[in-house]
């Protein structure tokens, strides 16, 4: 078929399906010229809800600018940025110092807001009487020393321990500030997770669980519990975020490229605006200013 | 057909697609051997037996995945081949020819069915009631991603085989009625016999899958990179080949090791398949002579 068809086309015996053929061919080579700016942001899965929903406002007012956001994990937005597939790089860590050497001074590391990486229980645990454990207590759990939430005065049931993949910038903090390093193994981890999505839902789903999740996770269901510093038992809140006393907390950032686009420079411009701002409160994490 | 075999057209278009074919056999090998050099290079074969996996500490150990692999296409297949075969059997032997059409349509629009919407429901209906059944820690197993991957084979291996077995000429059944022959013998002397090649390439084409599908497994599987204890526990948490490619290859920086040897597992998975498919044609080649 297609080889009468070049024939056709090379002899021009029919000279409408020559015709046709060329219109057809040349409609496909046009490009839409004047297409809308797209921005496509991916990265950390903690700062998504901040960035997309700062994108659902932002087109309303720039409907000419088109802004993609996914998901995949700090490691994967640097690595984005990196290879220059995204504009726009989400990360809930520090950029490591292999990260900085591949990125040579080219971008622009923005802090956006800040939230606490809660220790995140099922309602079940909870209710049992877990309601605060101290940072050696939850690195015991991770180390597989402790294995039974009986041990800890909570229900006679195993713990679930709830690992993320080495790459989440989550991962990172939480590694770092309970078991000393940002890439500790955790040996008593029972299952590897990914997004907030799925940490939450598989906490949520059993009655056994703990795991790392941000703060603006938290719900019913997933609860956060206290963490015992110096006597004292400090909960994953707002406030304990901005006085600094909750251990683990952390900056979100965005990676801006020298090189990005004006509308991308304008968008990140609108994330550190009041209304930005406004959506960072609202989402749950403590704003920048 | 054969009026049409001496016509240039029908020759070149048979000599394009073998062409292709095997340029995109050996281009994809290629390229697997190429990015994974790196690491075969560094490690050499050892890493096929080594079983700790800390890409941050340089640790590359395949032996957990591949383990994991392997049980996991070992029980799709386990439940997929008999399944399918006698799903093949009373819809194309048994059935009235109304009902075959409606089997047919079902088995495929479950094939069609995305592979995510198959992990969402193992992750929903199938972990739950393992994790009660067996009371286990958590569902996430080489036996939830075993059980998803066979409902996914399935309609493959079950379309395959309806197709041999109504390929057989109705001559033939009739003599073998004519005969006297009952219907296990007709069934086990004259038509799967006949069916083999049909059956086989489902067979294959389905272990191809199992051994590829990535999205529904790493959903159920759990992701923990250690042997199972003891090594054919099929109901704790583990990792599979392509789970850990899919967890991990956003984050590998092009080039890294780590990349390297994440290829290098892609590599063994089609080392595998090849394998399997010339260890079947060996077969063939036996029984017809």
């Amino acid at each position: 078929m297609l080889y009468l068809l070049i024939k056709k086309l090379l002899l021009g015996d029919d000279s409408l399906m020559k015709k046709m053929i060329l219109a057809g061919l040349t409609l496909c080579l046009i490009s839409p010229a004047d297409a809308a700016e797209r921005i496509s942001i991916v990265g950390s899965t903690t700062v998504l809800p901040v960035i997309s929903q700062a994108a659902e406002v932002y087109h309303q007012t720039h409907p000419d600018v088109t802004i993609t956001v996914s998901g995949g994990g700090s490691g994967v937005g640097v690595a984005s940025v990196i290879q220059k597939t995204a504009q726009l790089g989400m990360v809930s860590r520090h950029t490591t110092v292999e990260e900085q050497a591949k990125l040579n001074g080219q971008v622009d590391d923005i802090v956006i807001a800040t939230d606490a990486v809660a220790v995140a229980v099922s309602k079940a645990v909870y209710e049992s009487g877990i309601h605060q454990l101290s940072l050696e207590q939850i690195a015991d759990i991770y180390r597989g020393k402790v294995r039974n939430w009986k041990d800890l005065g909570g229900i006679d049931k195993r713990i679930l321990v709830i690992d993320k993949e080495a790459s989440r910038g989550t991962r990172h903090v939480f590694a770092k500030a309970v078991l000393g390093n940002t890439y500790a193994r955790a040996e008593g981890a029972s299952i590897i997770s990914g997004s907030n999505n799925e940490e939450q839902m598989i906490i949520a789903r059993n009655d056994n669980a703990i795991g790392m999740l941000s703060n603006a996770w938290l719900n019913d269901k997933v609860r956060g519990i206290d963490i015992v510093m110096h006597g004292k038992a400090i909960a994953p809140t707002i406030e304990h975020i901005r006085d600094g006393s909750y251990p683990i907390s952390r900056g979100l950032h965005v990676l801006l490229a020298h090189a990005a686009s004006k509308e991308t420079k304008t968008f990140v411009q609108y994330l550190l605006s009041e209304q930005g701002q406004a959506i960072v409160r609202r989402v749950g994490y403590l704003p920048v200013r | 057909m054969k009026h049409m075999g001496n016509t240039p057209l029908v020759y070149l278009l048979i000599i394009t697609g073998c062409v292709l074919a095997i340029s995109c056999i050996s281009v994809l090998l290629w390229f697997l051997g190429d990015a994974s050099w790196q690491f075969w290079q560094a490690f050499g074969l050892s890493p096929l037996w080594a079983d700790e996996w800390y890409p941050y500490e340089s640790l590359y150990g395949l032996l957990p995945a591949i383990i994991g692999s392997f049980w996991v296409m070992i029980i799709a297949m386990m439940i997929a081949v008999p399944c399918g075969l006698s799903a093949a059997i009373v819809s194309s032997e048994i059935l009235p020819l109304s009902w075959q059409s409606w089997i047919r349509m079902g088995m495929e629009i479950l094939a069609g069915i995305p592979s995510v919407v198959y992990g969402l429901i193992g992750l929903w209906v199938l972990l739950p009631w393992l994790q009660n059944i067996f009371d286990l820690l958590t569902g996430h197993s080489l036996l939830a991603a075993g059980m998803i991957l066979s409902l996914m084979i399935l309609p493959t291996m079950m379309v395959m085989a309806q197709d041999a077995l109504r390929l057989i000429p109705l001559e033939q059944r009739e003599t073998a009625m004519s005969l006297g022959l009952n219907w296990n013998q007709r069934l086990c002397r004259i038509l799967l016999p006949q069916a083999w090649p049909g059956i086989r390439s489902g067979i294959l084409l389905g272990l191809g899958r199992a051994l590829g599908e990535t999205m529904a497994v790493m959903l159920v599987v759990g992701s923990l990179d250690r042997v199972p204890q003891p090594i054919y526990n099929i109901l704790e948490p583990a990792q599979t080949l392509t789970s850990r490619i899919g967890r991990e290859m956003g984050e590998a920086a092009f080039g890294s090791m780590h990349f390297s040897a994440l290829m290098a597992c892609g590599l063994v998975l089609a080392a595998t398949a090849i394998f399997l498919s010339l260890l079947s044609q060996q077969h063939r080649g036996r029984l017809n002579v």
